[in-house]
Formats: C-alpha cells, sequence, structure tokens
C-alpha cells in the first residue's frame, strides 16, 4: 500500500510534508542555531542574518524557539492518534464478534465520547489530574477514539457478511483466526486513513493546548505558545504569527492529504478485487464524519 | 418542530388530515425516544466520569481557602463542610440529584453559585456559537451547493480548494490573524470585550463578529465538503434521471428530489460540529478577551475549582445533546431518507 500511495502526486507530497516535520521533531534541537531559551538585547526585532525570523519580547531567537518546540507538536499528536488507534478500532472489530451485550455497551461508550466537546474536556482534565501534556493527549486520544470504533466496525461488518467469512465459520475457524486472517486486512486501510486525520486532529490540540499554556512549563517552547506570546505583540510585529501559524497549517494540511491518498489508493484496491466498480470497502468510512480540523 | 400540518386544504376530507398530523406527531416522537436511548445513558456515564475527576485529582477547596501549609485538622474541618468526608457514591447522589433540578453548587474559589457564572457566560458564548453557525451554514450551503451544481468545472476546483485551506486553519490561528488584519491593522472591529445586545446591536455584533468568523471556518468547510458530496452522489440517482425523463424543471429537481435526499449528511456534520464549536470557544474566548463560556472554562480548571468545571462539563453535554435532539428532529422532518429508517 505504501508504494501505491506514494505513486500518487498527492501522497508524495504530504509523504515529502511529513517526512521533513519528522526530521525537525527528531533532530530540531540540534538544528537551532541559538539556545532557544537564552534571551538577548533586542526584543522583538525584525528578521536578519543572525536571527532568520526575528526575536521575540524577550529577545530570544524565534527560529530556535520553532525547531526545539516541534518534538513537542510531533510527540502529542503521535500520542493522540495511537492512542485513539489502541482504544478505539479493537473494541470496533470486537464488537461485531463478541455478541449482543459487548455490542451494545461500546456502542454507547462511543456515542458518550462523540457527546463530549473534547478540548473542553482535555483542558478541564489537564487542569485537574496534573500539568502534564502526555496525560492530556491519551484523554483526547480516549475522546476521538470513536472515529476509530465506527471505522472498524464498518469495515468488520463489511467483511463478516462476506461469503468467505461465512465459509470459514461453517469449516469451524476460531473467531480469533478469522479476525486475524480475514478481518484484519480490510480493516486495516479505513483504519490507515483515520490514523492520517487523527494526527492532524492531534496536532490543532497540542497547539491549542499549549497556546492556552496547559501542559508544558512556561520557558519551554512550543508551537502554541509562541502563537500565544506573539498576541500580546501585535502592534510591534504583526507578522511574527505568520511562522507558527503555517507550520501547524502545513502539517494538517499534509495529515489530510495523505489521508485523501490512502482512502484514493484502498477505494481503487477495493475496485480491483471486487470487480464490480460501485463496492468500495471504506464506503462506510467515507460517509462517517471526519474528525474537525478545527478542534 | 410543529407537530401538526398546514391547514387542510379544500376537497380533503379531514380523517385524512388527522391520519397525517398523527402519522407525522409519530414520526417526531420516534425519533424524541431514538434520541432519548441515547441521551440517558450518554448523561449517566458522563456525568459519572465527570464526577470521579475530584476524587481522581485529589484536589480540595482546603488546599484553596487555607493554602498550602494548612494543618491536617483545618484541612479535614473545610472537607467536612462541603460534605467531602461522606462516602463517594453519597456524594455522587446528591450532586446528580442537584444537578437535576439546575443547581450546579458552589464555586470553591469565591463561594458563587456556578450555575449563576455559567449563565452569564453562556449568554456570551451562545451568541458567538450562534452566529458561527449561522455565518457555516450560510456559507457552506452556499459553497457546496454551487460547487455541486458546476461539478467539475473550474468553479467546483476552486471552491474545493478555497474549502480545503480554510479547513485546515484551527479556530485560534483564524483568530489570530483576524485580529491582526482587522483590529491591529484595520482598526474595523474592537479587538476584544463583549457587550450585551441589549445595550445596541450594533455594538454587539461588532463584538462578536470576528470571534464567530473564526469559528465558523470549520463549519463552512465540513458542511461545504459533506453537501457538495452528497448533493453530486444524489445526481446520479435513477429517480433523477427519470425525473429528467419526465421533463421536470432542473430547479424543481433540485429542490424537489436532490436538495432533499443530500441535505442529510450536512445536517447531521452540524450535529457533529457543535461539540467541537463548544470545545474551540476555549480558546477563540481567550483570543478575543470575552468572558464566556469557554473561559470560565479554562479558567476554573487552572485554578482547580473542581465543582465549577464540573458544571461546565455538565452544562456542556446538555448542550450537545440539546442540539443533536434538534438536529435530529430537523432530519426527521426534512429527508425522505431518514423517513425510512436509515
Amino acid at each position: 500500500m505504501t508504494r501505491r500511495v506514494l505513486a500518487l502526486a498527492s501522497g508524495r507530497i504530504a509523504a515529502a510534508v511529513l517526512a521533513a516535520i519528522a526530521v525537525l521533531a527528531l533532530f530540531g534541537p540540534l538544528l537551532a542555531p541559538h539556545d532557544p531559551l537564552a534571551t538577548g538585547d533586542h526584543p522583538l526585532a525584525g528578521a536578519s542574518g543572525a536571527h532568520w525570523l526575528g526575536t521575540d519580547y524577550l529577545g530570544r531567537d524565534v527560529l530556535s524557539r520553532l525547531l526545539d518546540g516541534s518534538r513537542v507538536s510531533v510527540l502529542g499528536s503521535l500520542e493522540v492518534a495511537f492512542t485513539a488507534l489502541a482504544v478505539g478500532a479493537v473494541p470496533g472489530i470486537l464488537s461485531v464478534h463478541l455478541g449482543r451485550v459487548f455490542e451494545w455497551v461500546t456502542l454507547r461508550l462511543a456515542d458518550t465520547l462523540v457527546a463530549l466537546p473534547f478540548l473542553l474536556f482535555a483542558v478541564a482534565v489537564v487542569a485537574l489530574l496534573g500539568n502534564g501534556l502526555t496525560q492530556a493527549m491519551l484523554v483526547t486520544g480516549a475522546l476521538v477514539s470513536p472515529l476509530f470504533y465506527r471505522v472498524a466496525r464498518a469495515a468488520t461488518l463489511a467483511v463478516a457478511r462476506s461469503p468467505y467469512v461465512e465459509a470459514a465459520i461453517v469449516s469451524g475457524a476460531s473467531t480469533g483466526w478469522i479476525v486475524r486472517r480475514h478481518v484484519w486486512a480490510k480493516v486495516l486501510p479505513p483504519i490507515a486513513v483515520a490514523l492520517a486525520q487523527t494526527v492532524g486532529v492531534g496536532f490543532v490540540i497540542v497547539s491549542s493546548l499549549t497556546f492556552l499554556g496547559i501542559g508544558v512549563q512556561p520557558p519551554a517552547p512550543t508551537w502554541g505558545g509562541l502563537l500565544a506570546s506573539d498576541l500580546g505583540y501585535l502592534g510591534h510585529q504583526p507578522w511574527a504569527p505568520l511562522a507558527p501559524a503555517l507550520l501547524i497549517m502545513v502539517t494538517v494540511w499534509a495529515c489530510n492529504l495523505l489521508a485523501d491518498a490512502v482512502r484514493d489508493v484502498s477505494g481503487e484496491a477495493g475496485r480491483a478485487l471486487t470487480g464490480r466498480p460501485g463496492a468500495r470497502p471504506d464506503q462506510r468510512s467515507e460517509t462517517a464524519p471526519a474528525p474537525s480540523g478545527g478542534v | 418542530m410543529t407537530t401538526t400540518e398546514a391547514p387542510a386544504p379544500y376537497g380533503v376530507p379531514l380523517p385524512a388530515v388527522a391520519a397525517r398530523t398523527r402519522h407525522t406527531l409519530g414520526r417526531v416522537l420516534a425519533a424524541l425516544a431514538r434520541s432519548a436511548a441515547i441521551f440517558v445513558p450518554v448523561f449517566l456515564v458522563a456525568t459519572f466520569v465527570t464526577f470521579a475527576l475530584r476524587s481522581l485529582s485529589g484536589l480540595s477547596p482546603a488546599r484553596i481557602q487555607l493554602g498550602e501549609e494548612a494543618t491536617p485538622e483545618a484541612v479535614a474541618r473545610v472537607e467536612a463542610q462541603w460534605g467531602l468526608d461522606r462516602p463517594f457514591l453519597v456524594q455522587y447522589g446528591d450532586w446528580f440529584g442537584d444537578v437535576l433540578h439546575g443547581r450546579l453548587g458552589t464555586s470553591w474559589t469565591n463561594g458563587a453559585d456556578i450555575s449563576t457564572l455559567i449563565g452569564l457566560g453562556l449568554a456570551v458564548s451562545l451568541s458567538v456559537a450562534a452566529f458561527a453557525l449561522l455565518i457555516g451554514v450560510v456559507a457552506g450551503f452556499a459553497l457546496g451547493t454551487v460547487a455541486a451544481l458546476r461539478r467539475t468545472t473550474w468553479v467546483d476546483r476552486a471552491i474545493t480548494g478555497f474549502v480545503t485551506v480554510i479547513s485546515v486553519m484551527p479556530a485560534f490561528v483564524v483568530g489570530i490573524v483576524l485580529v491582526t488584519v482587522f483590529s491591529v491593522g484595520l482598526h474595523l472591529f474592537p479587538s476584544a470585550g463583549y457587550v450585551p445586545a441589549e445595550q445596541g446591536l450594533g455594538p454587539w455584533l461588532a463584538h462578536i463578529t470576528l470571534p464567530a468568523v473564526a469559528l465558523s471556518f470549520d463549519v463552512v468547510a465540513d458542511v461545504a465538503r459533506q453537501l457538495r458530496g452528497s448533493l453530486v452522489g444524489a445526481y446520479r440517482e435513477n429517480y433523477v434521471t427519470g425525473a429528467v425523463v419526465r421533463g421536470l424543471s432542473p430547479r424543481r429537481i433540485f429542490f424537489g428530489h436532490v436538495l432533499r435526499n443530500g441535505l442529510g449528511p450536512a445536517l447531521a456534520t452540524l450535529g457533529l460540529k457543535f461539540p467541537a464549536l463548544v470545545g474551540a470557544s476555549v480558546v477563540t474566548e481567550w483570543i478575543f478577551g470575552l468572558q464566556g463560556f469557554g473561559r470560565f472554562a479554562n479558567d476554573s480548571a487552572q485554578a482547580g475549582d473542581v465543582p465549577a468545571v464540573q458544571g461546565v462539563l455538565v452544562v456542556s453535554i446538555v448542550l450537545v445533546v440539546a442540539f443533536n435532539l434538534l438536529v435530529d428532529l430537523v432530519l426527521a422532518r426534512v429527508t425522505p431518507a431518514s423517513r425510512r429508517g436509515v
């Protein structure tokens, strides 16, 4: 699937952007030309040879702070996505196989989580349960997990009604074997789509929380924190929010682009397999509402 | 939602009208019952989780009132005053009973009535959210419909591109850009604060326009995308081909068949957008200096004021569920698809 996603122009662009962001996250602190915490003599300076993106209100180098803050955003959004995957996808698959009681309970839980405004809950939980971004991301991951639950359940339902699974049941295969052998391959593409979308949502949530100053201690730089401090000096530096804002938006856009590329590829795969133009295995996931881009 | 149909047209016998009214009423009741079946468990689970937050956090009003240096006896005395020395389930039962009566308790930080505080904030936040929804629905419907009517032309591609761009702009980023351009740069709008509608419609609109626009981008993008998709899908259906063959006008086909069938997903999206709107108000109200619901949530959470946070969460759940109920009812009324129970 990876090769076919990269065969698409949009897939290549998305992968390139996300790879660049990953490099920033891994090596950002090393690439930073200045100490991101060192205050300087020239606060609120414009772009110059020494400070490519200028300095903030304490004279700290903005580029260094951006680079240094990328790790928090990337780690946080991955935490959201993989928590949601673990919490949502597994019950989603099992809800089809484990009987009506489990199905009813998990469906109601998914309904509940969808009804909660997750940024509000993330703020509440982090503030009350301790000032760490990891807790916030785990909670947010649990709150956005219904997306994975629904996507995985829809794909599993489609497979469970197929003749070859019925044949496997008749020939006495265990539920675990059927899930591993048949269901998993069908559930994977829509889950990959949801994963890419959720990473994008995660970025927005990390940025929003750090913007509010939740989850990270003040001197440590974050993309959201940069935006928050820029807000106070718009009169002096109206262009200052541009760099962190563009970084956040480009990253979210690349995640959505990748999600679309994966969806296109797996849609074609579905057509190729069944030979029917209308039969797309991820049709349910397409009509299922995508998570919001802005929280 | 009205449960009665239009007055009986001449010549239609009364029993038929009564039967139709009963039918409509039944549909509305069915939609209500379906929503209630989801609402009740949601509310129970969500309030329980919310209430468990206090025990999990280990926060206490004594810390806020007495400071970190308080003796254990003093802490115990204050906690007994607040009734926190009772068993967990008893506390939950009392609190839940109060919540059902609309009483959300008193704030740990200033002893004020939380229901009153939230009510004050809601006036601000609901003004902004309603305006944002209005912008989102109008702009989203316009963009989605135009894109679907001019599908696969440059108009469609331009709209799709525009929608993609605004869909990746988080509300707080839009908010900052709007403040920079329209308040700091052009001085067209006030950058912060709120004026109630009673003090004049102009100032009220001026204060809520920027936050509403910031919140609406996400709604515009989702409604436009969803509506375009379902309208294009509806145009491919056999009944549209049939209508064309029957010689119906394009206008009649669009309003009578395509729009009615394609409306469902876009309306359902609106129901799902509402929690996001409530959540994003935390950030936008911070940017625009509005003392609303989201700001109250953020301030209470950061102050460790547990009852206030619980109140905020309960109110947000009720808001979300009520809004979804409204969407369900509209859906049950408008779209043929939901009448079929799809």
